[in-house]
């Protein structure tokens, strides 16, 4: 028989205090526990910070100083995304300069766009001194790529669009070669793409 | 028998769990409410005392109250309502310059995190109201539930479309939607949520009856699919990489973990939901002992507000970076 029939109306509270008291208990344990821990934050923090190999005064996010692999996580999440967007962008115009022009245009402006993405998204990361020669010379070899192929996108006729290939291979060469010193420098793995 | 007698009795508290105060339009009307303000067919705290359910506390008295604006007369809840539902826009508007460039790399690198989040945060505001209303017998904030319901659907939507356009997993559209175990739960998620925003409005409710508050209740299969999304995403663990919260740079991992924030915020979620902890609440305040409530609930809403904190930490700091197209891949 329940509490609430044995005690002729009374209102069965008692499950209730057991459910809050056990919450209550368990809640408080943990918030003395998080409290403990929080004590040890700044101690970890620089200890994460020095085993992650901390480069002071660089505080893209807003924190004490950011970390090398912080910086490579951030470089390869611009990198990795504009490159596949440039290689779906080239492929569509591979298949298009020799028969559609317009589409052929598209491609290449479509091109242009994640080109100067890419280039707004790197001007947004604070490199560190020793990389920021590096950083600085992929922002102009990328722009000078970014010029070259919206002047490819104006052609008026497919041979006229053809006679840029070369020039922006080698454009595009001098960004991939900046692109290659930059990870060597943060350290951060090749992509696969 | 005894069993079909319980089952009748919670249908009978299901059926009079329709409470709504006057001040929403009168006697007669119901405010819509995109979700549930009670679970596992939970009594109101005022089932045993009908002539109560148009009292209104003090607070509900002065919120009903105008003011004079302008030319035209506010009442002061319609402002604080406001206030407290404006917040409720911030992960959308966050990605509005990323939508508005159209910058596949800002969303490839950060939706998930600020709309994900956002609707993570909509959804514990949305199972908020109830607790606090049972706490504190005020009832003039009950339509933010229904607001931030919807926020919570406009987030989790706006997340997957993304996330179905812009993420690099193989297998086309469903591959990015639901290629893996946690992407499908959050696929689900999606799902669920969709008829609960289209059947958010007074026509569905009217239409749907009974059936509406049963729909509604799937908002509860979205909160446990949530937990069963950042278990997968994140494991139990705690450590850098896959089972864990990932590089916490300010040296607090553990608070950074996703799944102990749910964790934290379901606990006093869920405790008061429960019935037997809301009729030991109402006996309480019927006794005129609400401070001994408010005293045993501290616990469970600071660890409520410990775990609530980092996840708008978490919205903050992932908000801004879309905001300003520099999104953080951390």
């Amino acid at each position: 028989m329940s509490e609430a029939h044995a005690g002729g109306g009374q209102e069965p509270t008692t499950a209730g205090r057991v459910i809050l008291t056990a919450s209550c208990s368990l809640a408080a344990l943990l918030l003395i526990a998080g409290l403990i821990y929080a004590m040890g934050i700044g101690g970890r923090h620089q200890a994460a910070l020095a085993a992650a190999g901390c480069e002071p005064n660089l505080s893209p996010s807003g924190r004490q100083c950011t970390t090398a692999q912080m910086l490579a996580s951030h470089y390869m999440a611009i990198m990795t995304p504009a490159r596949q967007q440039l290689n779906a962008d080239e492929a569509a115009y591979t298949a298009n300069e020799r028969g559609n022009l317009v589409a052929a245009q598209a491609a290449l402006t479509a091109e242009v766009t994640a080109e100067q993405a890419f280039g707004r998204s790197l001007a947004g990361i604070t490199f560190p001194p020793a990389v920021a020669p590096t950083a600085k010379a992929l922002a102009q070899a990328n722009r000078a790529r970014a010029k070259l192929t919206a002047e490819q996108a104006g052609s008026a006729s497919l041979a006229h669009l053809r006679s840029f290939n070369h020039r922006v291979r080698v454009a595009g060469a001098a960004v991939q070669t900046e692109m290659k010193l930059i990870r060597k420098a943060l350290d951060s793995p090749s992509p696969a793409a | 028998m005894a069993k079909s007698l319980v089952g009748r009795r919670a249908e009978n508290e299901l059926a009079a769990d329709n409470y709504q105060p006057a001040p929403y339009g009168g006697p007669g009307t119901r405010e819509p409410d995109l979700y549930p303000d009670d679970v596992m067919g939970a009594r109101k705290e005022d089932d045993h005392q009908p002539q109560q359910r148009t009292a209104k506390s003090r607070v509900d008295e002065w919120m009903e109250v105008d003011f004079k604006f302008g030319g035209s007369r506010i009442k002061r809840k319609a402002v604080a309502l406001v206030l407290l539902g404006a917040p409720a826009l911030a992960p959308l508007f966050l990605m509005l310059p990323a939508l508005l460039t159209l910058n596949s790399n800002t969303f490839a690198v950060s939706v998930d995190d600020t709309l994900g989040t956002g609707a993570e945060i909509c959804l514990f505001l949305c199972l908020l109201v109830t607790p606090v209303a049972t706490l504190t017998r005020q009832h003039w904030f009950i339509p933010l539930r229904r607001w931030y319901g919807i926020m919570m659907a406009c987030c989790a939507i706006g997340d997957a479309t993304a996330a179905g356009i812009t993420d690099d997993f193989a297998g086309g559209v469903f591959g990015r939607l639901a290629g893996h175990v946690f992407e499908l739960m959050g696929f689900i998620m999606v799902m669920l949520v969709i008829p609960l925003l289209i059947t958010s409005n007074p026509w569905a409710q009217r239409k749907l009856g009974r059936y509406w508050k049963r729909l509604q209740r799937l908002t509860y299969a979205i909160w446990a699919l949530l937990a069963a999304h950042l278990i997968l995403l994140e494991g139990f663990g705690f450590q850098s990489g896959a089972n864990g919260s990932g590089f916490a740079g300010d040296g607090d991992p553990i608070f950074h973990q996703r799944l102990y924030q749910y964790s934290a915020c379901s606990l006093f979620l869920l405790t008061l939901r429960l019935p037997p902890v809301k009729r030991w609440i109402v006996a309480r305040q019927k006794e005129g002992r609400g401070w001994l409530v408010y005293m045993t609930v501290v616990p469970l809403f600071a660890l409520f507000l410990l775990g609530f904190a980092f996840i708008v930490n978490e919205e903050i700091f992932k908000g801004i970076g879309s905001f300003t197209e520099h999104p953080s891949a951390e």
